[in-house]
């Protein structure tokens, strides 16, 4: 018996090692691979570092990728996109969680329908409507329709679900308005839904590819994967250079990941229970 | 959330905004200019330009916004479409510059063209490639068309003589064959060191497909676009003997068809590995850098001498608020002293005839570029290309092309004619629609 | 937001019951929300619908063309092809993608110890933008200096040309979805084995059931909620597949890897063809749609709801 469980553990360990190695090596290679020089990358068999560290590759490439210009451009978006979805889920979420309206459930399964429908679907409207606006090649056309969103008014729901009613029926005796109940009672205890909620909406903003390949263009409006996948289709077999672009681009989100870690796992565990 | 934190985040975004909004320029008149470049050496010759008009024009301002080849023409139609096109563009001319001008997105500059420019000083493609029923809605800048580069290094090892430089000299199909296999070279596990060809599969068009059917006499469409000839014996003939290259001369690498793969067809032939490079004339630029001595040659032939050519054009669109700055922008992108830079650096040919004399050539034949012999390409370039078949077909006909016959490259075992014979019912219903 | 007279009237009704009250708040708190969502959801799927009958390319006024973009698609070669793509696409990714994530998702949870670690680790792919993963994986890729041909050779294999073969390429898409996506799946398992109560695998123990045989039996039933939610996701993301085709082979060899949504761009944004396009999307969300259904429907057999 404990020797089947010495097995059993190792084995766990073999499997859940080789795991992470085949998780992590592609961001080894992508480092790897942009401190070297373009000679040194073709080279069989490959190296992990070539003669020396270039980190210059790092600044050679702040001309074609501008990097503070993109990342304050996806960090304007994605804090704009943020901000308006934990306003307008939170409060479609309260509405559906508790209250009762004729129309409720059916409107909830149109809602649940939305996640249904791809992106490229309505990406031709939308793109007419933004025409329409003279919204084209601006950032509005990313954080207006940005701001809403059916997953996190799911999310939300399934969260102020699992708050006690006891909690309202307290404050209804005392005459609470329901708005007062959701900013008294349900956002206070509703803060580790919400910051997953965030936390999620803003790395989809972040990541977001297809909507600024649509809708941007000049160069000082581009957001961080646009300008990758520009870089990407300019310079396409300049190994370094590309490679060091990509680590500057996922840098930023793998350090907010880093330090809210938790929160991820909260937002995932939120949607994925109870579904 | 407690109050001051709300405040910081709010601060953080003001700022994000405001800092998007200061970046914004002021003053004089400001040109968009969108265009795509094959590599940075383009980019960097093209700003060079840009800051030569804007020197001798202090009150324009030109933006430069480079796109991927990709992804320029979806963009600009969006953004036509969206009311926010530049004000000026490179338009390519396989198939977009007739597509825009069929839409009406264009500026027609025909006026403004005959007023101060001359069509006859252009060579005869460009002539053809500009006229849309007798308007000009975009000017050439140059003209690039498919030529035969090769590492000399491996010719001189294998004593052979380099592919010849002169049209009346041109090799014969066959001739080419044996030069491939010659220099297609194999250690002693068998293992192929070294390739006597590559590029006829890297794109069907202007350095492969096009210029080998018409020199085998046969066409890619009738006159008038509507039915596609590439089911027609001549055409098939040559796409099998160019699939042969690889399947039974043994003399090309396995297709590398996506050209994003890594080392790209100059480096294949810089390290030796490929001996002789079929590709666009444009790649001199990139190879002229390289540390190996190069040659250029004309294409093989069957039956006639012919080499396929091209070129974007630059063109206003019509949206453009300030008409008459664009129109000086687009006659100077194509002016002589704009193009000679670029020209003398390898990566376009003069569209200017008086570019192509004698006294002409000597400003640009630039010994640390261009290799010994290159009046005969040039010769090449004035008087056997033609416009490629492309600028008059819709952008999905060239992707069923492209689909299809890359089933023969990654199969070898793949019959050609059947695949030609579908090819053409496809592209034929695409037609059909038009 | 409420102004003060409306205040005191609804503090009046609520003796009469607060059903009245939640209505109307109800529909107030759900406004932002449901503007947004039907303005930018659901009003552009009923445009979309529309343009599908119609023959428009963005730029001149549009045809009415009826039902002919319909009985075009179905004719088109092309669309066949990248349709059948997809499904290959989907069926390669989610059940393989949904089987390894179960595999690492046990095995984490007996390693109790590292289990923030690994979680992090299996994560990482997750938060990064496909665009740049696809960029790597690209380079990986490459059969002659890539890092996966390499590591190939140890084990004696000589490793395919991957994007640039017709047969490989669509597996190489497939792997780079499955480590892409592989921590998000993990996470959701862990959390539902979390959920799995102790007791019943001490009773299975005592019983002498094997690890196999409490795998088999109790695991995977009381997983199967969480199985069918990440099925359900899993099949709707990989219907729409666009990044990682856009970014490693824009749908080559021979369109070996484009899919409905690849082709639905090239329709829509280079062919000129709105209406066509718009077809394709209806199309592909009728596919997703009932996929979906179906998905739901036969749930009752497979599924176990609660503990």
């Amino acid at each position: 018996m404990r020797k089947e469980q010495i097995y059993m553990r190792t084995f766990v360990h073999i499997i859940l090692a080789f795991g992470a190695i085949t998780m992590i090596a592609p961001f080894i290679w992508m480092l790897s691979t942009s401190l070297k020089s373009l000679n040194e990358v073709f080279v069989f068999p490959p190296t992990l570092f070539g003669e020396s560290l270039r980190w210059n590759n790092y600044l050679q490439i702040s001309d074609r990728f501008p990097f503070s210009i993109f990342f304050l451009n996806s960090m304007k978006i994605a804090v704009l996109v943020t901000a308006g979805q934990l306003f307008t889920c939170s409060l479609g979420g309260y509405s559906f969680a508790r209250l009762k309206f004729p129309g409720r459930d059916i409107i909830f399964l149109l809602y649940l329908a939305t996640l249904m429908i791809p992106y490229f679907v309505i990406v031709i409207p939308i793109f007419i409507m933004m025409r329409s606006f003279g919204w084209v090649d601006t950032h509005y056309a990313l954080i207006v329709p940005g701001l809403f969103s059916a997953f996190g008014t799911f999310l939300m729901k399934q969260f102020f679900l699992t708050i006690p009613r006891e909690l309202e029926d307290a404050a209804k005796i005392d005459g609470c308005t329901p708005f007062g109940i959701y900013r008294r009672i349900f956002l206070p205890l509703s803060k580790p839904a919400l910051a997953a909620l965030g936390i999620f909406t803003f790395m989809w903003s972040w990541n977001d590819f297809l909507a600024p390949l649509i809708f941007l263009n000049t160069i000082t409006k581009r957001t961080i994967p646009l300008g990758l996948a520009v870089m990407q289709g300019l310079y396409s077999t300049d190994w370094p250079s590309l490679m060091a672009a990509s680590v500057l681009s996922v840098m930023p989100i793998i350090i907010v990941f880093l330090c809210a870690q938790e929160f991820f796992v909260k937002g995932i565990t939120l949607s994925g229970l109870k579904a | 959330m407690k109050r001051p934190k709300r405040g910081i985040m709010f601060t953080v975004v003001l700022m994000i905004v405001l800092v998007c909004f200061v970046s914004t320029a002021i003053g004089k008149v400001t040109l968009n200019f969108q265009g795509w470049e094959a590599s940075p050496l383009e980019t960097e010759s093209v700003r060079k330009g840009i800051a030569l008009f804007e020197s001798r024009n202090p009150d324009i301002k030109v933006e430069y916004i480079p796109t991927p080849w990709s992804e320029h023409h979806s963009k600009l139609l969006i953004l036509y479409a969206g009311n926010a096109a530049p004000d000026v563009a490179f338009v390519a001319a396989e198939p977009f510059y007739r597509e825009f001008v069929k839409r009406g997105v264009l500026l027609d500059i025909t006026e403004q063209f005959y007023e101060e420019l001359k069509l006859e000083d252009f060579i005869p493609i460009d002539r053809k490639k500009m006229v849309v029923n007798g308007k000009i809605y975009g000017i050439s800048s140059c003209v690039v068309a498919g030529v035969l580069f090769s590492n000399t290094n491996l010719y001189d090892e294998a004593g052979l003589d380099y592919p010849p430089r002169n049209v009346n000299e041109a090799w014969k199909w066959d001739e080419f064959i044996s030069a491939a296999e010659k220099l297609t070279l194999t250690d002693t596990s068998g293992k192929v060191t070294q390739y006597g060809s590559y590029g006829l599969e890297a794109w069907f068009g202007l350095h492969s497909g096009h210029p080998l059917i018409m020199s085998n006499g046969g066409r890619l469409f009738n006159d008038d676009y509507t039915k596609c000839l590439m089911d027609q014996p001549a055409a098939v003939e040559v796409v099998q003997k160019m699939a042969d290259v690889k399947r039974i001369h043994k003399a090309s690498p396995d297709a590398f068809i996506l050209q994003n793969i890594g080392m790209n067809a100059a480096q294949m032939l810089e390290t030796g590995r490929i001996a002789t490079l079929f590709d666009g004339s444009w790649s001199l630029q990139l190879l002229a850098t390289l540390d190996f001595p190069i040659q250029v040659g004309v294409l093989p032939m069957f039956k006639r001498p012919v080499s396929v050519g091209t070129a974007h054009v630059h063109s206003a669109f019509k949206t453009t608020k300030y008409p008459e700055e664009a129109w000086k922008f687009v006659k100077f992108l194509s002016s002589e002293e704009y193009q000679i830079d670029l020209i003398r650096a390898g990566l376009w040919m003069p569209n200017r005839l008086s570019l192509y004399t004698p006294q002409g050539m000597e400003r640009w034949l630039n010994p640390e570029v261009y290799p010994e012999g290159y009046e005969g390409i040039a010769e090449y370039f004035r008087d056997y290309l033609e416009l490629i078949p492309y600028c008059f077909i819709p952008q999905e006909v060239q992707d069923i092309i492209e689909e299809e016959t890359q089933l023969i490259w990654t199969d070898e075992k793949q019959a050609v004619e059947p695949v030609m014979k579908r090819l053409v019912e496809r592209v034929n219903a695409v037609l059909a629609e038009q | 937001m409420v102004t003060r007279p409306l205040r005191r009237k609804l503090k009046k009704r609520k003796v009469k019951g607060i059903a009245y009250n939640e209505v109307l708040w109800g529909y107030l708190f759900l406004l932002p929300n449901i503007v947004g969502v039907f303005s930018f959801i659901f009003f552009p799927l009923v445009i979309a619908l529309g343009l599908s009958f119609f023959k428009w390319d963005i730029l001149t006024p549009s045809v009415f063309f009826g039902l002919k973009n319909y009985i075009k698609i179905f004719q088109d070669i092309t669309f066949l092809k990248v349709f059948r793509n997809t499904i290959y696409y989907v069926a390669g990714t989610v059940p393989l993608g949904i089987f390894i994530a179960l595999i690492f998702a046990v095995a984490l949870n007996r390693a109790s110890r590292l289990i923030k670690l690994y979680r992090a680790i299996y994560f990482l792919p997750v938060v990064c933008s496909m665009i740049a993963v696809a960029i790597v994986w690209q380079w990986i890729y490459n059969p002659e200096f890539g890092f996966l041909n390499f590591v190939l050779s140890f084990i004696g294999i000589k490793g395919p040309k991957w994007l640039s073969s017709t047969q490989w390429a669509m597996p190489a898409l497939i792997i780079v979805s499955i480590w892409k996506g592989l921590g998000f799946n993990i996470v959701i398992f862990l959390a539902g084995l979390q959920g799995i109560p102790d007791v019943y695998y001490e009773a299975a123990r005592i019983d002498g059931a094997s690890a196999w045989n409490q795998f088999w039996r109790i695991t995977l039933p009381l997983l199967s909620s969480t199985t069918f939610f990440i099925t359900v996701i899993s099949v709707i993301s990989s219907f729409q597949i666009f990044d990682q085709v856009f970014i490693m082979t824009d749908g080559g060899p021979a369109r070996s890897t484009s899919v409905i949504v690849h082709y639905l761009y090239q329709n829509a944004f280079l062919y000129f063809k709105m209406g066509y396009a718009s077809a394709m999307g209806c199309i592909l969300f009728a596919a997703i749609l009932s996929v979906t259904l179906i998905q739901v429907w036969r749930a009752k057999t497979w599924v176990h709801y609660g503990i």
